[in-house]
């Protein structure tokens, strides 16, 4: 570029009094709305600090509507303003208020009616062919559980971890068996119902959310730990067998197997939710898809980890309580027609 | 306009920060800055420490009902349940509450968002939060607790499991933990910003020629600008010195400015510069940089 001389009134500072003052447009434009942004900066602030609750309702009110006359502030500054400061404030400012306006709307109460009232029973119904599958991997792992130990009890022990069986075994007589498990005395309220329970909730929950977890590596590992779980299950009805206690152990299994195996089921159809969606995007990009499902996928575990609980209790608490096979068997088909009922009916009117 | 302000903070900070956009249902474009990982890190210690004092109280409560001999059991039960609940809950409480961020993460100022702009739902955040028992308490907790059985393998196993999910913010490009792929979620960082006044001088005593004003376009303006707001250290006048230095070379200004007057001259160069500019763009030339040939 050529070297251009200024004119001579520039060269005299001081000399252009009389020059009519500079106007920017971006200066009148930011000098009409500055007032809403600190506003909203207020509100914000406040709202950061106590919540939404710390919020008048006039001030509940001006919030979105500051918010997007902020955000529409932003897209003209965008256009006609170059004040780097001025747009990374309202930026900024606007994914504040963004976080504010869209945030979470529900408290934790909330969310969890909300989600047992229709978010669980619907993403269950929505689920039919991983569930399916979650139910066939646990059913080959019975039979095969089943045959094996039938035919070869020393199968047991390398089926079955020591802790988890408790003491049952290849050793284990039809007497044992009886006495100190299927109708074993009841221990008292607080052991059972509280103790044994929690023990048991908090072993199987853990299961349960690994099964789920485990659906990130395409879902290999989630179908492996249901086929077996389905094989001490079987392993265990063959020992049983056996020794002529199919059906004393068959109650005494259902009474709280109905709910925990429903339980197993969800979270396992949840990680083959998650492993589908890994390994058949469709349309969208892998991330994406992930993003889209996991998150009913998700719902599954939850609701599982619910059911574990109530399969704690069942089994902690009720089960030696119920000394009778026949009530056993009655109240597992209770259980089980209640969940039936509970994840077909629940949940189909709109929402209000 | 994001790509200008994006070139002015490389050029002056050097690359520090992960931009990526959400769409607001408004419509609105809005930039935010990833997390970094050792702000992460940093949020999930301190998040974890607050846990780790809930959890040494429970236990503080359980040894004392021990030494005094009441109902051991019942306590015992009730404090590894609600341990176990204060384990799983308090992140999703806290996100829900607190709308998106954690006490670590409010400290770090960081928060969760939708990847894509919408609103954080509760499912999000329970999804994104239920797999940190996969990925860190169940194998953190077998390989702490000592003599459970696991061998050497399983415990090289166990920690090659808790490395790979650690690490596995560093392999993506968005920083997203598995549970944020499952949930859909991002966490940014969100600094707090002032505004500032106007650095524009209406009153001119200088003026500037459409020719002298037509050599820099809108990324030089912004440096400018920024150097113009940093705090006076003498750091910066030798900095705004030269700056003044190479400006007159370029506009071919006829007088030097001297030292006092480097300041007022520079802020009157900036609102001419800025007026130009603005205008320009009204009439669709934009210029870019100086670079960009004016048409």
């Amino acid at each position: 570029m050529t070297v251009r001389r200024a004119s001579d009134t520039a060269e005299m500072p001081g000399a252009s009094g009389a020059k009519p003052a500079l106007v920017l447009r971006s200066t009148e434009f930011r000098r009409g709305r500055e007032q809403g942004w600190r506003e909203l900066e207020d509100l914000v602030a406040k709202a950061d600090r106590g919540g939404l609750g710390a919020l008048s309702t006039e001030e509940l009110m001006r919030l979105p509507l500051l918010h997007r006359s902020t955000l529409s502030a932003l897209s003209v500054a965008r256009a006609i303003a170059l004040d780097r400061h001025l747009l990374l404030y309202l930026e900024n400012l606007g994914l504040r208020a963004f976080l504010v306006v869209y945030g979470p709307r529900q408290s934790m109460l909330e969310g969890c009616r909300d989600f047992f009232a229709r978010g669980f029973p619907a993403a269950v119904r929505a689920a039919g062919v991983p569930i399916l599958i979650a139910f066939l991997a646990i059913v080959v792992g019975t039979v095969a559980g089943f045959a094996l130990a039938a035919s070869d009890e020393s199968w047991l022990a390398a089926m079955v971890p020591a802790e988890l069986g408790g003491g049952r075994g290849i050793n284990s007589t039809r007497e044992q068996l009886l006495r100190d498990e299927i109708f074993a005395p009841w221990p008292g309220f607080t052991r059972s119902f509280i103790t044994f329970a929690n023990f048991l909730f908090r072993h199987n929950a853990l299961i349960g959310i690994m099964t789920f977890g485990l659906g990130i590596a395409a879902g290999v590992p989630t179908l492996m730990l249901l086929t077996y779980q389905g094989m001490v299950f079987g392993a265990f009805i063959g020992l049983h067998y056996n020794r002529g206690l199919l059906v004393d152990f068959l109650g005494w299994v259902s009474i709280h197997g109905v709910t925990e195996f429903g339980a197993i089921i969800l979270c396992g159809a949840g990680g083959l939710v998650i492993a589908q969606n890994i390994l058949f995007p469709g349309r969208y990009a892998r991330v994406d898809n992930l993003a889209i499902h996991g998150r009913s996928a998700a719902q599954f575990a939850v609701g599982a980890v619910f059911m574990f609980f109530v399969a704690g209790l069942i089994e902690g608490g009720l089960r030696q309580l119920v000394a009778d096979t026949a009530a056993r068997f009655a109240i597992a088909a209770l259980t089980g027609a209640a969940w039936l009922s509970y994840f077909l009916l629940a949940g189909r009117r709109e929402r209000p | 306009m994001s790509l200008v302000q994006d070139r002015v903070s490389q050029f002056l900070e050097g690359v520090t920060r992960s931009r990526r956009e959400i769409l607001t249902p408004e419509g609105v474009a809005l930039p935010v800055d990833l997390a970094d990982h050792g702000e992460r890190a940093v949020a999930l210690i301190i998040d974890l420490f607050i846990w780790l004092c809930v959890t040494v109280l429970l236990y503080v409560t359980l040894i004392a009902l021990v030494v005094e001999g009441k109902a051991v059991e019942i306590a015992m039960t009730l404090i590894l349940f609600i341990a176990f609940i204060v384990r799983n809950l308090y992140f999703v409480y806290f996100e829900l509450a607190w709308r998106g961020a954690t006490p670590g993460k409010w400290i770090t100022s960081l928060r969760v968002i939708d990847r894509r702009g919408g609103p954080l739902t509760p499912s999000a955040v329970f999804a994104r939060n239920l797999t940190r028992e996969v990925e860190m308490f169940l194998p953190a907790g077998v390989l702490l607790s000592a003599g459970t059985g696991a061998d050497t393998w399983q415990k090289l196993a166990l920690l090659a499991w808790l490395g790979l999910f650690t690490a596995l913010p560093l392999f993506n490009r968005d920083r997203m933990r598995s549970g944020d792929f499952i949930a859909g979620t991002i966490v940014i960082a969100i600094p707090k910003r002032m505004l500032l006044a106007d650095l524009v001088e209406t009153r001119s005593r200088y003026s500037f020629t459409p020719a002298q004003l037509d050599a820099y376009g809108a990324f030089e303006l912004q440096i400018l600008e920024e150097l113009l707001r940093r705090p006076r250290s003498a750091e910066t006048m030798t900095l705004l010195h030269d700056v003044c230095g190479k400006i007159c070379a370029k506009i071919g200004w006829p007088t030097t400015i001297p030292a006092a007057e480097v300041v007022p001259f520079l802020t009157e160069f900036y609102s001419a510069e800025r007026a130009f500019l603005e205008r320009e763009r009204l009439f669709g030339r934009h210029r870019e940089h100086k670079g960009n040939p004016p048409r």
